[in-house]
């Protein structure tokens, strides 16, 4: 049995491209052929759940019932990795859950693995949320997204304010997700299904659909990109995992 | 053996050195053998390539994402019609880029669409550097330089070697002005022109005759380095083998 591995997906602010980037991360999984499923918190409809139906499932995060649907099959199911999209606002009150169940003593002790992926937005509010979660993560591998898919401009301010942040977080690397062209991420909106699926030209049920092949050479060129971020913080790595690791920049096509 | 379409880009970075001439040569040339044409003008401001050709050539911005997936989504589409570029310098670094962004090189491929840029020199140092970039960044692409008499005194052939030596570097020699105010009347077309010849061949005719003649010469290698590559078994290796 291999070791579980929990990705916690979240930012306390709403709008900075959560459900995006764990998107992201489940094509990245699939086309490494990781097993992963994911949990969508965004109830009742689910965000995440609209795109990645097979592998989804929505939750309530704040009801211990769900929590226990995602912690404690964490070591029985047949998914390597199992990936949570936290609803905005979500992200403290769930690191506290986890340190009160002892998930966080069993992440101490090497039982599991967790990575914690934090979106940031580009107010101060962010740099303060980092503040906040910096406890909770000590034994996690801990990614700072930026993510640029607003248009945001980040951390223009005093760079010693933002420095004096990010002393605190040694172990914190930096991911940068940069912006998709705006008519590409909004006809995927359309089409409600994975960017690898809109890559491949494909609608939900399998069918070949009629994407544009601009809009689709788009998401392809920056999908490659965002993954070419996980090959560098060597992502997979983290997992135990029996994964053939070919370049997740050559399975998605993309030239740089 | 399915035959590849070709997809023409007569590129240039600077105004006023006889693109949408060799573009108009271009397009008549391939008329004269009645096969499907289609041609996009993509100069926004100043689209004289789509005034020459009306239900023809087309205008085109590429500026935004739209114009954009009108060329390149209707080009994919369309692999059955030879296509005609008009890239003036406004839009010519966009053109690249989004070309080599989307990919549009391996699905073009796939498509039996073989991209060729008919690069249009001039004595700028930056031109010949900017040519050596794009063939080494769409290595797909066969790229012929062509040499217009008229807009610079000479070209460093070593600056822009094509992606073979079969390929010769196409030449537009230079016309007197008084001809040339004759080929630039609106109206004018110079297949037309060359089946008229009443008072015997004139300078004209003898300037059109060798340009079509070298169009004539690059599509006939395009075709050989076609055939060969079916004769290898594969598509690629007539690219790799061109470079």
């Amino acid at each position: 049995m291999a070791k579980p591995a929990l990705i916690l997906v979240g930012a306390d602010k709403g709008g900075v491209g959560k459900t995006t980037v764990a998107r992201t991360l489940l094509d990245y999984f699939t086309a490494h052929h990781v097993p992963t499923r994911a949990f969508d918190t965004e109830m009742p409809k689910g965000t995440l759940k609209r795109f990645h139906r097979d592998v989804s499932e929505v939750v309530d995060a704040t009801a211990v019932a769900d929590q226990m649907r995602i912690i404690d099959t964490l070591s029985t199911t047949d998914a390597t990795v199992t990936v949570v999209d936290v609803r905005a606002g979500l992200m403290s009150p769930t690191l506290h859950a986890l340190r009160d169940i002892g998930f966080l003593d069993a992440v101490k002790k090497g039982q599991i693995t967790f990575v914690v992926f934090h979106i940031l937005g580009s107010s101060i509010a962010s740099l303060n949320e980092i503040e906040e979660t910096a406890p909770f993560t000590t034994d996690a591998e801990y990614f700072l997204v930026k993510n640029f898919i607003n248009n945001t401009n980040f951390f223009e301010w005093d760079q010693a304010t933002h420095a004096s942040y990010f002393k605190k977080l040694k172990d914190a690397v930096i991911v940068e997700v940069h912006k998709l062209n705006e008519m590409a991420y909004e006809q995927v909106e359309l089409a409600s299904v994975p960017f690898l699926t809109f890559v491949a030209n494909k609608d939900a049920k399998g069918e070949t659909a009629n994407y544009s092949f601009v809009l689709r050479g788009y998401v392809r060129h920056w999908l490659g990109n965002v993954w070419a971020e996980y090959d560098r913080v060597k992502l997979l790595d983290l997992f135990e995992t029996t994964a053939e690791a070919a370049p997740a920049r050559a399975q998605a096509g993309t030239r740089s | 053996m399915p035959q590849r379409t070709q997809l023409y880009i007569v590129a240039s970075r600077h105004p006023r050195v006889g693109k949408t001439l060799l573009t108009r040569l271009l397009i008549e040339f391939l008329r004269i053998g009645g096969r499907p044409l289609v041609g996009y003008d993509l100069n926004p401001r100043e689209p004289t390539l789509a005034g020459c050709f009306p239900n023809l050539v087309w205008p085109l911005d590429i500026a935004d994402t739209r114009g954009q997936m009108a060329l390149f989504d209707r080009i994919v589409a369309d692999r059955w019609r030879t296509t005609v570029i008009d890239l003036g310098g406004g839009l010519f670094d966009q053109f690249f880029e989004v070309m080599a962004q989307i990919g549009f090189e391996d699905e073009a491929r796939q498509r039996l669409i073989q991209p060729v840029v008919l690069f249009i020199s001039d004595a700028a140092p930056f031109t010949a550097q900017t040519y050596t970039k794009l063939r080494a960044q769409l290595e797909q692409t066969i790229f012929v330089p062509v040499h217009n008499e008229a807009a610079s005194f000479m070209m460093i052939a070593k600056d822009f070697p094509p992606s073979s030596p079969k390929f010769r570097t196409i030449r537009i020699p230079r016309l007197s002005p008084v001809v040339r105010g004759l080929i630039d009347r609106p109206g004018f077309s110079f297949s037309t022109y060359m089946s008229q010849q009443p008072g015997g061949p004139t300078e004209v005719h003898s300037w059109i005759g060798q340009i079509f003649a070298q169009f004539r010469e690059l599509e006939l290698q395009l075709l050989i380095g076609e055939l060969e590559s079916s004769l290898r078994g594969g598509g690629k290796e007539q690219i790799s083998q061109t470079r």
